[in-house]
């Protein structure tokens, strides 16, 4: 074989290797996609990210972090960033685009971290909530807040924490006690403050369903029969409310009003009582009576958004015009809850 | 074989006596052993953090003790005019080229047992006191020593074909040259899957370019596939054979580049 022809040889045995090897290679790739181990590619998804915000521009990004990502420092990178954003939130631009983006690239550079995800989902729903007053914005700020928590949610699935603080933003904000009890339901299946099975309560209470919140309460005295809120409200529930509830079982709604009535000649603003009543109202059929009592509930206490929201439905079947309100729009917008995706999933799945 | 061998052991050694070298492995082991001063930038993440500044330390500094050691190792010997000698004993330019590789290979298993080393002391220091003292009291650490010892493993495979890179890439261009080829095809590398992904028959681009991307992605060498941190986040069990599999690719892409660099290197003047 003269040099010529090893040479040839040389070069083709080269090519057969290369053709030979990608069967390995498919195999490792699908091996790590199954085991989920292939790391956050921020490359990939934030040129996703990017083109489903245009408007967020990659502004946030330095030559140090951008070294530092491709040192293989990736949370030393993320670390960077979180820092920016305390300084762009100490110059008081903490809701401008740029703080919104590298709080973003925060959690898509490290999605293990807790911190960033749970600042990033209170930022936008309650920070970026209140700097519009367009409620259509407003349930977009909701929806983004949500997302990104659901998202972290995803990302650390055996952690209490990120499925309490989406529980907490459906409860504080969003005022969905049903979906609030959901995820707080979830967050208590790891290991979790004592709080959070009282919050469960606290949930059902306020949507009203008094016998599943009786029956939480009822769980937090046999885990801490020192737990003096739940006694109390045991106690609250099973004079005030239950009887109420019982006659609304019974179909006997006249008399359930009544027995509401008799509280809230004592506590006009009760919103627990008022919750009750708009409830009869609905189950007895009677929109008008229901409408009267959510609009109250919502009037009452400006930051009722479940009764204010609840109010908004019922108005709509009615056909009367009612001013929106954002956590109706965002509710509308959202049913169905519990499932977990990630934003660029959805949008792959829209494609 | 011999000859391999002893060419082999005089690049060891003569490794060790340059200082560059030396002043990498020690900057990588002072940070690996301060890592838990680092872990505060991420509070109740410490554990994490450790992890992270430790293996990127690893992969970073082994990064550049591969590509310039690699880069070297060839050039030197022609610019100091030793290679005429060596060559002229019964030597081929084979066994020089395998012996000067696998000298450099040694260095760097060398440099990773060592930080490798330093990490695994700082973690088994530090972890217990992070792991009680934050919310990462209720994280599972099963596997996670485990999978930090074969997250080092892969870090060596993973800087054994980048050494490979750079040491054909200095047969072809000159030392700094091949430095800069090298760093280069290693960060895309760790892009490769991007290539994958823009190749995908669903996109929306033109045929060529796709077509073209897939062979870029089937030549990279892939260097993600060598990092493991998200199973060591989340304490899960990096199978044995999916470890072989993975060593496999790396030793079949080290092959496949050392074969192109035989046959650069024996048809070029010396």
């Amino acid at each position: 074989m003269n040099r010529k022809t090893k040479k040839i040889t040389g070069w083709l045995v080269v090519i057969a290797l290369i053709i030979a090897v990608q069967p390995l290679a498919r195999r490792v790739s699908l091996d790590r996609l199954v085991l989920g181990i292939n790391p956050p590619t921020p490359w990939t998804r934030i040129l996703a990210r990017s083109n489903q915000d245009p408007e967020l521009a990659v502004t946030g990004v330095t030559g140090v972090i951008v070294g530092a990502i491709l040192g293989g420092f990736r949370e030393v990178a993320a670390s960077m960033l979180w820092m920016k954003t305390d300084t762009l939130w100490d110059k008081g631009e903490g809701t401008h685009a740029q703080a919104l983006w590298t709080m973003r690239l925060t959690t898509l550079l490290d999605p293990h971290w807790l911190e960033p995800w749970r600042i990033t989902g209170w930022h936008l729903a309650y920070n970026m909530f209140v700097e519009t007053d367009d409620p259509k914005e407003k349930a977009k700020f909701l929806q983004m807040g949500v997302d990104s928590l659901k998202e972290g949610v995803s990302w650390n699935p055996d952690r209490y924490d990120l499925y309490f603080e989406l529980g907490w933003t459906y409860f504080d904000k969003v005022r969905d006690y049903e979906e609030a009890a959901k995820w707080m339901q979830a967050a208590i299946q790891f290991p979790h403050p004592e709080y959070i099975d009282r919050m469960i309560a606290h949930a059902f209470e306020r949507l009203p369903d008094m016998p599943r919140a009786l029956d939480w309460y009822d769980y937090c005295l046999k885990r801490n029969p020192t737990d003096g809120t739940a006694a109390g409200a045991t106690i609250t529930i099973r004079e005030r409310y239950l009887p109420a509830w019982k006659l609304m079982e019974q179909g006997k709604y006249d008399e359930a009003i009544a027995a509401i009535d008799k509280w809230l000649l004592v506590e006009p603003n009760s919103t627990l009582g008022l919750h009750m009543k708009g409830l009869i109202y609905e189950r007895a059929g009677n929109l008008e009576g229901a409408y009267e009592a959510w609009k109250l509930a919502g009037e009452t206490s400006a930051l009722n958004a479940h009764a204010q929201a609840k109010a908004v439905e019922i108005a709509h079947k009615l056909g009367k015009p009612v001013p929106e309100v954002a956590q109706s729009l965002f509710r509308e917008k959202a049913k169905g809850g519990m499932g977990i995706s990630r934003p660029e999933e959805e949008a792959a799945k829209k494609n | 074989m011999r000859a391999i061998y002893r060419v082999a052991r005089a690049t060891f050694h003569e490794a060790w006596r340059r200082r560059f070298l030396n002043i990498f492995l020690v900057f990588g082991i002072l940070i690996i052993g301060s890592s838990w001063v680092f872990a505060y930038l991420q509070p109740g993440a410490e554990l994490k953090m450790i992890i992270d500044v430790s293996l990127g330390s690893i992969r970073f500094f082994g990064m550049l003790i591969a590509v310039f050691m690699g880069t070297r190792l060839i050039p030197d010997e022609i610019e100091k005019r030793t290679i005429h000698t060596i060559l002229t004993k019964p030597v081929s330019r084979a066994e020089f080229l395998f012996g000067k590789f696998l000298g450099g290979i040694a260095t760097i298993f060398a440099n990773v047992a060592l930080m490798g080393a330093a990490f695994l002391i700082v973690f088994a220091i530090k972890a217990p006191q992070f792991r009680a003292m934050t919310t990462e009291g209720s994280m599972s650490m099963e596997f996670m020593t485990g999978n930090i010892v074969k997250a080092v493993i892969l870090s060596f495979f993973e800087l054994t074909v980048l050494m490979s890179i750079a040491v054909v890439a200095s047969t072809v261009f000159s030392w700094i040259i091949a430095a800069i080829f090298s760093f280069f095809v290693y960060f895309v590398g760790q892009m490769a899957e991007f290539f994958n992904q823009l190749a995908n028959p669903e996109r929306d681009i033109p045929a060529v370019a796709k077509a073209l991307l897939g062979v870029i992605y089937k030549l990279l060498p892939h260097f993600e596939i060598f990092d493991i941190r998200e199973a060591i986040m989340r304490d899960q069990f990096m199978p044995w054979n999916v470890m072989g599999k993975i060593v496999a690719q790396g030793l079949a892409y080290t092959l496949i580049v050392m074969l192109i660099g035989y046959l650069i290197f024996n048809d070029r003047e010396v």
